[in-house]
C-alpha cells in the first residue's frame, strides 16, 4: 500500500508528457502551453549552449528556437513524438544562426588599439567643426537661426517648435530649409579657405 | 533584449487554437489534383497532341512521360515531407532515381533540337503556345507549392525550394508532352530551375526568403 502511495505519477516535466501538452496547446490551452514552454526551456538551453560558446548567444538562440516553435506549432502532429520535432527546429535554427554569424564575421573587421588611436584624431577636428558651425549659425538671420536651434539642435517637433517660437509650422519649415542651405554654403566656403 | 521568462509568458498569454497541418502526402495529393485540373483545362482548350496514341506506343516516349510524372510526384512528396522539422532531409533524395531515368531519356539530342528550332521555326505560333503552356502550368503550380511550404521559412528552405522547382518542372514537361509535338524538356527544366535559381539569388541579395515573404502575406 505504502509502495503504491510512494510511486511517483507522471511528472509534467517528463518528455513523454510533452506531446500531450503540445496537443492541448494547439487546442488553445494557455496553461498547458506555458507549462510546456517552461519545461522544454532547459532542454533547449542545453542544446544551444553546446552550439555557442558565448552565453548571450546561446540565450539568443534559445529565444529564436522558442519563437520558431510558436510560429510552427500548427505543424506538429500529436500522433508522433514531440522531442524529434522540437530537436529538429532547434537544429535548423542553430545551424542557420551559425551560418549567418559566419557570413557576418567574414564581412566585419574587429576594432583594435590602432583603430581607437586613429579614431581619437578627428576629435580635435570635431571641436573645430563645432566652432565653425556656431560662427555660421551666428551669421544667419534671427528667424532662420531660431528654426535651426529648435528643430535641429533641440530636436523639437514642428508643433512644439511652432508653439515655442510663435511662428507657423510652414514658416518654420521654410526657415529651416533656407538656413540649412545658407549653412552649407558658409561651411563649404570656410573649407575652401 | 527581452528576458526568456518574459518571452515565454508573452507566447503563452494568447495561444489561439491552431489548425493542424494535414499530412504531407495528403497535401501532395491536393497539389497533384490542382496540376491534373490545370492540365485537363489546357487539354480541353488546346486539345491533346494529334500523334499522342502513336507516341505512347514508343517505349522512349512512354518511359520519359512516366519518369517525368514520377519525378513530379516524388519531388512534391519529398519537399513537403522534408519541410517538417521532425522529418529527415534524406527525403529530398526521393526524386533523384526517377529524375535520372527522365534525364537519361533526354540526352543531347533534345538540347540541340531546341537550339536548332530557333532559326528554322516553321511555326512561331506553336513555340509561343508551348511557352504559354509552360507558363500557365508552372506559375500557378509554383506559387501553390510555395504557399504549401511557407511554414518552413525558418528551416533553411533553399533545398526545399529547389526540389519544389523540380516538381513544377516535371509536371510542366508532362503537360507539354501531352499537348505539343515538340520535346522541350530541356527548355522547361531550364525555365523552372532557372526561375528557382533566380529566386534564390534574389533571396541571397535581399537577405530574406521568399517563403518568409509569402508567410507574412498569407497567414
Amino acid at each position: 500500500m505504502a509502495a503504491t502511495l510512494m510511486r511517483p505519477g507522471p511528472r509534467p516535466t517528463d518528455p513523454s508528457q510533452w506531446s500531450q501538452l503540445m496537443a492541448r496547446a494547439q487546442d488553445g490551452d494557455a496553461a498547458a502551453y506555458g507549462l510546456l514552454l517552461r519545461t522544454v526551456t532547459p532542454y533547449l538551453r542545453a542544446i544551444a549552449s553546446r552550439a555557442h560558446r558565448n552565453a548571450a548567444d546561446a540565450e539568443d538562440s534559445l529565444q529564436d528556437i522558442l519563437l520558431t516553435l510558436h510560429q510552427m506549432r500548427h505543424t506538429y502532429d500529436p500522433a508522433r513524438p514531440f522531442k524529434p520535432w522540437l530537436a529538429g527546429i532547434a537544429q535548423h535554427r542553430i545551424a542557420d544562426r551559425l551560418r549567418h554569424r559566419l557570413r557576418r564575421s567574414a564581412r566585419e573587421v574587429s576594432l583594435d588599439f590602432e583603430h581607437e588611436a586613429l579614431a581619437s584624431v578627428p576629435a580635435a577636428q570635431t571641436g573645430m567643426d563645432h566652432r565653425a558651425l556656431h560662427a555660421a549659425l551666428g551669421s544667419l538671420p534671427e528667424g532662420q537661426r531660431q528654426a535651426v536651434l529648435l528643430l535641429k539642435l533641440q530636436e523639437l517637433s514642428l508643433r512644439e517648435a511652432a508653439a515655442s517660437s510663435g511662428q507657423s509650422a510652414g514658416a518654420l519649415k521654410v526657415a529651416v530649409h533656407r538656413a540649412i542651405k545658407a549653412l552649407r554654403a558658409l561651411l563649404l566656403k570656410g573649407d575652401d579657405r | 533584449m527581452i528576458e526568456t521568462p518574459e518571452l515565454i509568458a508573452a507566447l503563452a498569454a494568447a495561444p489561439a487554437k491552431v489548425r493542424r497541418l494535414h499530412a504531407p502526402v495528403l497535401r501532395a495529393c491536393a497539389w497533384l489534383g490542382l496540376a491534373a485540373v490545370l492540365v485537363a483545362v489546357l487539354a480541353l482548350e488546346h486539345g491533346l497532341r494529334p500523334d499522342l496514341a502513336a507516341q505512347l506506343r514508343k517505349p522512349h516516349f512512354a518511359i520519359s512521360l512516366a519518369a517525368s510524372l514520377l519525378t513530379g510526384v516524388c519531388a512534391v512528396i519529398a519537399c513537403l515531407q522534408a519541410s517538417l522539422p521532425d522529418r529527415s532531409r534524406a527525403w529530398l533524395l526521393l526524386p533523384l532515381p526517377p529524375l535520372a531515368l527522365w534525364l537519361s531519356g533526354l540526352g543531347y539530342g533534345c538540347l540541340t533540337d531546341w537550339v536548332m528550332m530557333e532559326p528554322n521555326m516553321e511555326d512561331p505560333g506553336e513555340t509561343l503556345r508551348c511557352l504559354t503552356t509552360v507558363a500557365v502550368t508552372s506559375l500557378p503550380l509554383g506559387l501553390a507549392l510555395l504557399v504549401l511550404l511557407r511554414h518552413a521559412e525558418r528551416l533553411r528552405p533553399t533545398l526545399l525550394t529547389l526540389t519544389a522547382g523540380l516538381a513544377v518542372a516535371a509536371i510542366a514537361t508532362l503537360a507539354l508532352s501531352l499537348l505539343h509535338s515538340i520535346d522541350a524538356t530541356a527548355m522547361v527544366l531550364l525555365f523552372n530551375l532557372g526561375t528557382v535559381t533566380l529566386i534564390l539569388a534574389i533571396e541571397w541579395i535581399w537577405g530574406r526568403s521568399a517563403l518568409a515573404w509569402l508567410s507574412r502575406r498569407t497567414v
